[in-house]
């Protein structure tokens, strides 16, 4: 069949008719298939360049040899050391020197500020204020040590957390296991609100100061006073974790408490942790 | 015009239709065949316990993967903030698999251990009780919510037929199973250890040891996810190939 030229436009028709209107046929413009054939040689290129498509016994390399997993591995090795070089104080110098040089916390602050909201700030608060059953790390009031290097192995091992040289610390659940009778308790409650200088039942407090003798100071130190660096807190300072209210320290006796605080080794590594330490410590001076 | 020719043979274009397609479905397909060399030889995996799988379906029926991912990718960025690159082989026992394309919230590939038991049910029940700001709903629900147990066996033989190496005896015990994993006091837990391998956890995850909650079996599959991998033994040769 002869194509039939329209004697309008000069242009061919597709031949069909549709009550007497006939349509022009319009090809695409060449650029269109000039462009598509040329995606086609480039996927080909690559494809000869790149890894492929699975093989039978390796996925087909290309003869480039690269691999996503490679660079990644390689651009964090690359990162790893820029900042080992950025942060090398940190690793190199011990606690004492660190905290003696002014210039470290106008520099660093910031950026170890980052590290601490990714990680941290769920539990302790973005500023470290800590929240209910969280302790506040701004204060200076610590349940083991205000030293750095305690600090610093509190984040490794973490506390009560699955560390196999974790801290253990436990407030034992008087109450529910029956160490004590309910009298006891309610004696030694209205004990733990006098020392903390709180309204309490002074008669009821005198009772309870022999049965906290003999069954509390041994972890919270004589009149509660804490300083053992045991995990058990004064009970003497506002600080609280979990509340200071009759209600809360009476759920606190029956109950016990065992605050899990994660361990970080493996997750950060040992260079973040001396950085976070630092971090913590610039709070409390 | 060529293609005038083609569309004037009703059997040539149906045949040469057939062959583009067939290409496209090769393309697609025949990777399948070679999943074997596509998921890396690693150590530490298992099949989720039956606890954990409860709780990843609980993870399903909520809609979790709305705004989670599980998936780092090989993004320097990714990998910096949440940890070793996901592998093909963390996912080999998932049907199906959790990856996710959105984050609204952080990825959750390696979110096991991060956090404590008592964040997690505290956060899940008031999201912004813990995390000023967080558009994260709130399933105070799930600590109230008695676990269905009593479809575990059928769940773990359902996906047995899919691939997953579960035995006659943890299908059987499945149900017994999610009870031990929840329960610290049981004596028992040596069972698990056999069954499951070392790598199992098991505590009172929702911090109420009255009853097994839907908290218990959501804290169990978040605790493991990312956890059972050991990257301290593995060949970043072989794995980058
Ligand atoms: C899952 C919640 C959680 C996360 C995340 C967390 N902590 Fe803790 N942290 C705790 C709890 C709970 C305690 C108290 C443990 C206790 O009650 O015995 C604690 C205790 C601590 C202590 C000991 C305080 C003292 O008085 O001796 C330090 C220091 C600390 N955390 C720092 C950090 C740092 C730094 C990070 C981030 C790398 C972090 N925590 C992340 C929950 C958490
Ligand atoms: C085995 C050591 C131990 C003994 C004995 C002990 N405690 Fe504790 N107590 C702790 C620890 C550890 C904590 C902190 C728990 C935590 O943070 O998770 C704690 C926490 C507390 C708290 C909560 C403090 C806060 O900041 O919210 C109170 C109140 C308390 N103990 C009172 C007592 C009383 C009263 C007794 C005696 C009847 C007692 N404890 C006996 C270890 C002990
Ligand atoms: C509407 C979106 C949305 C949904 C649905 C959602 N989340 Fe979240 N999630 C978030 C956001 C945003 C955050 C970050 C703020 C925060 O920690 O609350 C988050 C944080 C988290 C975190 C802490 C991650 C980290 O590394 O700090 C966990 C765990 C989590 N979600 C689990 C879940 C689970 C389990 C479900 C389903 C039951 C769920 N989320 C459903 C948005 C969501």
């Amino acid at each position: 069949m002869k194509p039939e030229i329209d004697p309008h436009s000069g242009q061919e028709t597709t031949g069909h008719e549709w009550n007497g209107i006939k349509e022009l046929n319009h090809p695409i413009p060449r650029v269109f298939s000039l462009w598509l054939w040329a995606s086609i040689l480039c996927a080909a290129i690559l494809w000869v360049l790149y890894p492929s498509f699975p093989g039978y016994h390796q996925v087909l390399g290309g003869v480039l040899g690269y691999s996503s997993r490679g660079a990644v591995n390689d651009a964090v090795i690359k990162g790893q050391e820029q900042r080992a070089e950025a942060y090398a104080k940190f690793a190199q110098e011990d606690y004492e020197t660190l905290l003696n040089d002014p210039a470290l916390k106008a520099t660093y602050q910031d950026e170890i500020g980052v590290l601490f909201r990714d990680n941290c700030a769920a539990c302790h608060g973005r500023n470290g204020q800590g929240q209910l059953e969280f302790p506040n790390l701004r204060d200076d009031h610590w349940l083991w040590s205000a030293d750095p290097e305690e600090i610093q192995y509190t984040l490794q091992v973490g506390i009560n957390a699955d560390h196999e040289d974790t801290r253990m610390a436990e407030m034992p659940p008087f109450g529910r296991d029956e160490w004590l009778e309910q009298a006891d308790i309610d004696h030694v409650i209205e004990y733990v609100l006098q020392i903390s200088n709180q309204p309490h039942n002074a008669e009821m407090a005198h009772l309870g100061e022999t049965i906290f003798e003999e069954n509390c100071a041994g972890c919270h130190g004589d009149a509660g006073h804490g300083g053992y660096e045991n995990g058990a807190p004064s009970l003497t300072d506002t600080a609280w974790i979990y509340g200071s209210s009759r209600a809360d320290i009476a759920d606190t006796l029956h109950n016990g408490r065992r605050g899990v605080m994660p361990a970080w080794s493996g997750r950060l590594s040992e260079s973040e942790i001396r950085q976070i330490t630092m971090y913590l410590m610039w709070w409390a001076d | 015009m060529e293609h005038a020719k083609l569309e004037r043979h009703g059997m040539a274009f149906a045949l040469a239709v057939l062959g583009v397609a067939a290409i496209g479905g090769f393309v697609e397909i025949a990777p399948l065949f070679t999943i074997e060399n596509t998921v890396e030889q690693v150590d530490g995996m298992r099949p989720y316990t039956p606890l954990e799988l409860a709780g990843r379906d609980i993870y399903v029926r909520e809609g979790c993967y709305a705004c989670h991912s599980q998936m780092i990718r090989t993004l320097r960025s990714d990998v910096d903030r949440y940890g070793h690159f996901s592998l093909a082989a963390e996912s080999m026992y998932d049907h199906p698999h959790q990856w996710g394309s959105k984050r609204t919230g952080p990825d959750l590939a390696r979110i096991g251990g991060k956090y404590s038991d008592d964040w997690h049910v505290a956060h899940l029940e008031r999201p912004r009780a813990l995390v000023p700001g967080s558009v994260m709903p709130g399933y105070a629900f799930l600590s109230q919510t008695r676990l269905e147990t009593d479809h575990l066996s059928v769940a773990l033989s359902a996906l047995s037929r899919a691939g997953v190496p579960y035995s006659e005896e943890q299908i059987a015990l499945a149900e017994f199973d999610a009870f031990s994993q929840a329960d610290p006091e049981a004596t028992y837990d040596q069972d698990l250890f056999v069954r499951y391998g070392e790598n199992v956890q098991i505590r009172d995850f929702d911090g109420d040891p009255n009853f097994l909650s839907e908290m218990d079996a959501l804290v169990a599959y978040l605790q493991m996810l990312g956890t059972l991998v050991n990257f301290d033994n593995i060949d970043a040769k072989e794995i980058a190939r």
